[in-house]
């Protein structure tokens, strides 16, 4: 490594209202250096790379790149100084292709004012050769897998000559073996003379690739550390300040009748292809059966054809011993499915609803709450409160509106509405994403706590930890079929074979 | 908005036919409408092949919209032809030299009544791929169609009235960007009280000005194009032969915005700030200039369309002539899929159908009011073809949302 | 950090930029915050402009303007200091901005029931003008029928014309999802040429008794609404009024005490949940149109029995009551304490800048309709930017703050 750093953030200070996302915070990256920013959720790390990359001003600090002090005040002048940033959530256009993505606002030119589609197919062809990608420059974005359309973020860096490149959660959206890939590709970009900031919250990951890692906490740098001698429980101390429960405890599981069974299922997706095909799995009372996968490979319509949010082409759903095929989400609902949402702010809560009204969200139909379609206010008020002093849900009462809730205890009032009406069946989509640890634990363990009082819970979650630590059972789901069924043994590696179409069998679990 | 091939209504599922036979039977339908004013069947009132044409239309549009492009542009056509055909025959004999003249005149009528739909809708064109609804062209074109007149009446000239007028609309776009853009209020809100505010000040302008008498009728107006030596040519001449300059100019502005929009890095900016407007800003693109230009634009081009209703068209102007105009532009656009071509051939489509509303009543004695229901026909097909294009055709990404720069 | 160790808690998170906020929830915005003081502010600040349009074009006196205005809306009735002559003229005056007013409640609820459940119902000027039409069809025909029945079947048709019309536009956006906005203004146009259809010389519908206008037939006379302050002869305010004030307190029931209000909200809020928690949004959205529907048609069967006692080709194509609706909605912030004193404002506004009452030398008749239409859009501007005037109230408080924490250069 070289002795100069080729970018210094001194003094980095960011408020928003209520908050300090950013205190004081020092960072510096070294030439050639794989330098990782770790932190759970809000510790500030994403806020940090939106002020270097011109996103954010800083209320106060500056900024050192390649030791001349420089303010950047937009994107612009980042990607003038050289600095690159691949986003967590992608800044690609769907509808565009590939090359119409990259050159954006460098377009190559023809006559001056037409647009130059063959120099810039060109352009990208040579760039992806130079490191080893493979990308048809005219391929629409969204026929890209994820781990290209990262490919596609990275190439966007490098053709305005980035020499710093930023990743923001890269590995969030990755299978195991699209993350070594990753790995490798960074390796090459290093060796190539780029230096690299890696922020994550995954403790293995970063212990796999960093040269350094800086911890942030609560907007403040708690410290620096080089990747000889650091250790994921030293890590995940530092990110939370006290002893962190890595993987949750249980008793073994006791599963009894199967109390969600889906036949043959095949649902449809909004553009008319089949994203679940067939499917077919069930769920015992007692257990918890966890559904891994890479995003896009047909869990989201696998819950809403269970939930009847979108119509089946065929197949059967019973819950309970009933069949639920043909009914309404209301129906499916009273028949005692409990679904916690995959994005609680769209689809969860009603933001503009007070906790009482969140709360009765479906039961207000049904005495007590109201009679012939009349609704009792009181009496969900009173229902909410009760509920609110179970779940611990603090940052306001009945009356108050959802929107001013932290994430945590918004989905503690969905679990809360949920679970409340003691559903047989409680399917949980992606539910601790998002939150800080804190929340993260609880909704673990309640999740354990439902299977222990006998409910069968299907959980889909994109974080293979979550689905290791929590599940009894585990399915992998790739391209709408379920391929293969383990324990909760399974190393990650099988698993993400499994998840990559490396094993196809058709497995009824 | 939901593209879904289904939707769910109460415990059924409303399902729809194959497009392809849908627009099969689109197609029989229009030739049953004129079919059913020859013999034997003979009816001699207009409404039944007027109301079978209809059903075929839609069909039509049933279809396009779901992917049988051509077969439903076809039973469109069929449509519209069994009903100007339909109601010729019932008024029984006419020469077929006739036939061909009254053809030509309204394929004529077409094009002029279809041109300020197409500024309008290239207009809305640019102001929504850059993210930004425009509810407000009809107030746009209102404005226009005022200050052009005003313009042309203080000056002499109607090029200077022409440039008041698109200066009048880019004004009134303004208002409407700085409102939704900066200050991120509700769009359509905006929009609607842009047209309130087109009509209020239109109207004390035009009444504080000219009273009771009216718009002076001898303004000087945007002059048509001759060319002598194709009036005389079967068919073309009549059309093309005499046609006003600024539809000549719509013509020219339908390729240039194609130009301009896709092939051009202007154009890539300006969709991908429509359709991820976050990502535009990552790479250092402005997304409230390019709104703002989008905005803007879609304000004079609206103007110009309605300076050409008035100073180019019906030669005078009286309190909301525009009469919903901007809707149905709006409507055209959506129909073409936001692309200029096939928001231009859906303004053929609503401007044929005015055309037809115009010289229907023709056919039918005085004293009687069933003429005045022609009037509806353009609104009536703008109601179908938002009824059966809108959850097929798929806006930019982020339309309507206000983008908060961080 | 986490709630559990019972620290600070977190800060509340900010809404994604996933969501789409509908109109409800912006509008909950204003809803919530500042109750009566930033209408207020709105109003004041939309008729200072409006006088700044006067005085720029006009070069006329903007408060001498306002004030003839003001006297023409019957308002000083409740001024107690005014002489007796004057209070005659006013009560005179007062009535018939209260007639207005009546129409415009209905107008108004129509668009505001309707923003509740996140659709903008533009078409209540076609619901307004249909429900008129059906009612006066009704009402002049079968004139054997005894009054009170004859009354009752006028008003029910005409409500229920005005919630099929607008329930179709609603059934439109809840099957293929039709922009309620586009379609609403299309079966506008088409019934604004229905009545010159129907009414026109030679129609259908044309007065039987003056061939030469382009009228309906008047109504029975025993289905006029009885009039129930000032002389019947000179229009006074009819009972339509507390028909009016019914469907305020209906509207909040509604909305507040009933399932079909608490599902109307939670789709007006956020669709995707409440599709999510079973409710079905094609059903409200549908049943949200037709209740707004029936309201609009319900202020045109009201306006031809109380008042108009027949409909004329230019009744109906230079009616604008359904379209002052929509300000009196969005003024009112859509609440029912809001729509009653917006409808208030308004319907004084219209007839102060009428023919009857505008004195021309002061101000021209047609010219103050069409500033009334400028104030409209105005309040709609002003209205739709909640960001400006709800950040001006709040940020009043926090200047200091706000100085304090400014960065060092």
């Amino acid at each position: 490594m070289d002795e100069t750093p080729v970018l210094e953030l001194k003094g980095i200070t960011k408020r928003f209202p209520g908050i300090v996302a950013n205190d004081h915070v020092d960072f510096t990256l070294g030439r050639n250096e794989v330098h990782a920013l770790l932190g759970e959720n809000g510790a500030g790390k994403s806020t940090l790379m939106n002020v270097l990359y011109g996103l954010y001003q800083p209320d106060e600090g500056e900024i050192y790149v390649k030791g001349e002090r420089v303010k950047i005040s937009s994107p612009k002048d980042a990607i003038d100084l050289g600095i690159g940033m691949v986003h967590q959530h992608f800044m690609l256009i769907p509808v565009m292709t590939v090359a119409e993505n990259i050159v954006l606002a460098n377009e190559p030119k023809q006559a001056g004012v037409l647009l130059d589609y063959t120099a810039a197919r060109r352009r990208v062809e040579d760039l992806s050769r130079t490191f080893s990608f493979a990308i048809d420059p005219g391929a629409r974005i969204d026929s890209l897998t994820v781990g290209q359309q990262q490919r596609v973020e990275i190439l966007k860096a490098l053709y305005r000559h980035a020499d710093i490149l930023i990743l923001d959660e890269p590995t969030a959206v990755l299978t195991p073996q699209e993350s070594q890939e990753l790995f490798e590709t960074l390796r090459t970009l290093v060796r190539e003379g780029l230096s690299i900031i890696f922020i994550s919250h995954k403790l293995n990951e970063v212990l796999d690739i960093a040269d350094r890692i800086t911890v942030l906490r609560r907007g403040r740098r708690i410290e620096t550390i080089p990747r000889a001698g650091a250790t994921q429980s030293g890590l995940a101390r530092l990110m939370v300040g006290r002893e962190v429960l890595l993987r949750v405890e249980k008793k073994p599981a006791e599963p009894g009748e199967p109390l969600l069974v889906v036949e043959d299922l095949t649902v449809k997706n909004d553009r008319g292809l089949e994203a679940v095909r067939g499917v077919s799995l069930e769920v015992r009372a007692g257990e918890i059966v966890g559904i891994a996968g890479v995003d896009g490979n047909g869990q989201s319509e696998l819950i809403d054809g269970v939930t009847a949010l979108q119509g089946l082409e065929s197949g059967r759903v019973i819950v309970a011993g009933r069949d639920v095929t043909r009914s309404s989400t209301r129906q499916v609902i009273s028949a005692g499915l409990g679904h916690i949402p995959e994005d609680r702010h769209l689809r969860g809560l009603v933001l503009d609803f007070t906790l009482a009204e969140n709360l009765a969200l479906e039961d207000y139909r049904e005495p007590p709450d109201s009679r012939f379609g009349w609704l009792f206010p009181r009496r969900l008020i009173a229902r909410a409160r009760t509920l609110i002093r179970e779940f611990d849900v603090r940052g306001g009462g009945p009356s108050t509106r959802a929107a001013a809730l932290s994430g945590g205890n918004q989905q503690k009032v969905v679990i809360a509405r949920e679970v409340h009406r003691d559903p047989r069946v409680l399917l949980a989509a992606q539910p601790t994403r998002g939150l800080d640890i804190g929340a993260v634990e609880f909704v673990h363990r309640r999740l354990v706590e439902e299977r222990d009082e006998g409910r069968a819970v299907l959980l889909i979650s994109l974080e293979l930890e979550e689905i290791l630590s929590l599940s009894d059972r585990i399915l992998v789901m790739y391209e709408g079929e379920i391929v293969a069924e383990y324990g909760p043994d399974v190393s990650e590696e099988e698993l993400g074979l499994a998840m990559t179409g490396g094993v196809r069998e058709e497995v009824v679990a | 908005m939901n593209a879904r091939a289904e939707t769910r209504f109460g415990n059924g599922w409303v399902r729809f036919g194959q497009p392809r036979s849908i627009g099969m039977l689109g197609i029989g339908l229009g030739l049953l409408a004129f079919w059913l004013a020859l013999p034997p069947l003979a009816t001699r009132t207009v409404l039944w092949p007027i109301f079978v044409g209809i059903l075929a239309v839609g069909a039509g549009i049933a279809a396009t919209s779901r992917g049988a492009g051509r077969v439903g542009w076809g039973a469109i056509a069929a449509g519209l032809a069994g009903i100007a055909f339909g109601a010729l025959a019932t008024r029984s004999s006419l020469g077929h030299l006739n036939t061909v003249v009254v053809w030509s005149a309204l394929l004529a009528s077409t094009l002029r009544y279809a041109t300020p739909l197409t500024f309008a809708a290239i207009g809305g064109m640019f102001s929504e791929r850059s993210g930004v609804v425009n509810i407000g062209l009809e107030g746009d074109m209102l404005m226009g169609s005022f200050f052009g007149i005003y313009g042309a009446d203080i000056t002499g000239s109607w090029f200077l009235g022409l440039l008041i007028a698109i200066l009048s609309g880019m004004l009134l776009a303004l208002i409407h960007a700085f409102f939704c853009i900066n200050l991120r209020a509700d769009q359509i809100v905006i929009g609607t009280a842009i047209n309130f505010l087109a009509l209020g000040v239109t109207g004390y302008l035009f009444v504080s000005h000219y009273g009771a008498n009216g718009a002076p009728t001898s303004i000087p107006v945007i002059p048509d194009i001759t060319f002598n030596w194709l009036q005389n040519v079967y068919f073309i001449g009549p059309i093309f032969g005499g046609l006003n300059l600024m539809i000549w100019l719509s013509f020219l502005l339908v390729i240039l915005s194609y130009i301009v929009m896709f092939r051009t890095p202007i154009g890539l900016r300006i969709r991908s700030v429509g359709e991820h407007p976050r990502a535009a800003d990552t790479v250092g693109i402005s997304v409230y200039a390019t709104r703002y230009a989008g905005v803007v634009t879609s304000g004079g081009l609206a103007a110009m369309g309605g300076a050409y209703l008035s100073l180019g068209f019906v030669h005078t102007f009286d309190q909301n002539i525009t009469g919903g105009r901007g809707f149905i532009a709006l409507a055209a656009l959506i129909f073409g899929k936001w692309r200029p071509f096939g928001a231009f051939a859906a303004c053929l489509l609503f401007g044929f159908s005015s055309a037809l509303g115009d010289r229907l009543p023709d056919y039918f004695s005085q004293g009687s009011s069933v003429p005045v229901i022609f009037n509806a026909l353009p609104y009536v097909l703008t109601l179908i073809a938002v009824a059966g294009v809108v959850g097929r055709s798929i806006p930019p990404a982020a339309i309507g949302r206000p983008y908060v720069k961080q | 950090m986490s709630d559990l160790s019972g620290e600070t808690p977190e800060a509340p998170e900010p809404t994604p930029e996933g969501t789409i906020p509908s109109v409800a929830a912006r509008l909950a915005l204003y809803q919530r915050a500042g109750g009566f003081i930033v209408p207020l502010i709105t109003t004041v600040f939309a008729f200072f402009i409006g006088g700044l349009v006067v005085l720029v074009v006009t070069h006329k006196n903007p408060i001498s303007t306002y004030k003839a205005i003001f006297n023409g809306t019957g308002l000083n009735w409740f001024f107690p200091w005014i002489s007796h002559s004057e209070r005659v003229t006013a009560a005179f005056n007062l009535q018939a901005t209260l007639i207005l007013t009546t129409a415009l409640i209905l107008t108004g609820l129509a668009v505001a029931f309707a923003f509740r459940c996140g659709l903008f119902n533009i078409g209540g000027q076609g619901q307004y003008n249909l429900g008129a039409i059906v009612a006066v069809l009704v009402a002049s025909s079968w004139t054997g029928m005894p009054g009170v029945p004859h009354i009752l079947l006028s008003i029910v048709l005409g409500a229920l014309a005005g919630a099929l019309l607008a329930g179709f536009a609603g059934l439109l956006k809840a099957t293929v999802g039709a922009h309620e906005v586009i379609t609403t203004i299309m079966l506008n146009w088409i019934v604004f040429w229905l009545a010159g259809y129907l009414f026109g010389i030679g129609g259908p519908a044309q007065s039987s008794t003056q061939a030469s206008v382009p009228v309906s037939n008047e109504i029975a006379p025993n289905t006029h609404l009885h009039v129930f302050w000032g002389n019947p002869i000179l229009q006074g305010l009819h009972i339509g009024f507390f028909i009016a004030i019914g469907a305020l307190v209906a509207y909040w029931i509604i909305l507040n005490r009933t399932t079909l209000g608490f599902e109307v909200r939670a789709v007006g809020f956020n669709p995707e949940a409440a599709r999510y928690a079973g409710i079905s949004v094609a059903k409200n959205y549908f049943l949200a149109m037709a209740i707004a529907g029936v309201c609009a048609g319900l202020a045109g069967a009201i306006d031809v029995l109380g008042w108009k006692f027949r409909v004329g080709v230019d009744d109906v194509q230079g009616s604008s009551i359904g379209f002052i609706g929509i300000a009196v909605a969005l003024l009112g912030r859509n609440t029912a304490v809001g729509v009653f004193f917006s409808a208030l404002l308004f319907g004084a506004l219209v007839n102060g800048t009428s023919t009857r009452n505008l004195d021309p030398n002061i101000f021209q008749p047609e010219l103050a309709s069409n500033l009334t239409l400028m104030i409209q859009g105005l309040v709609l501007l002003f209205v739709g930017a909640d960001v400006i005037v709800i950040y001006f109230w709040r940020t009043r408080g926090k200047l200091a703050f706000w100085r304090r924490s400014e960065p060092a250069g």
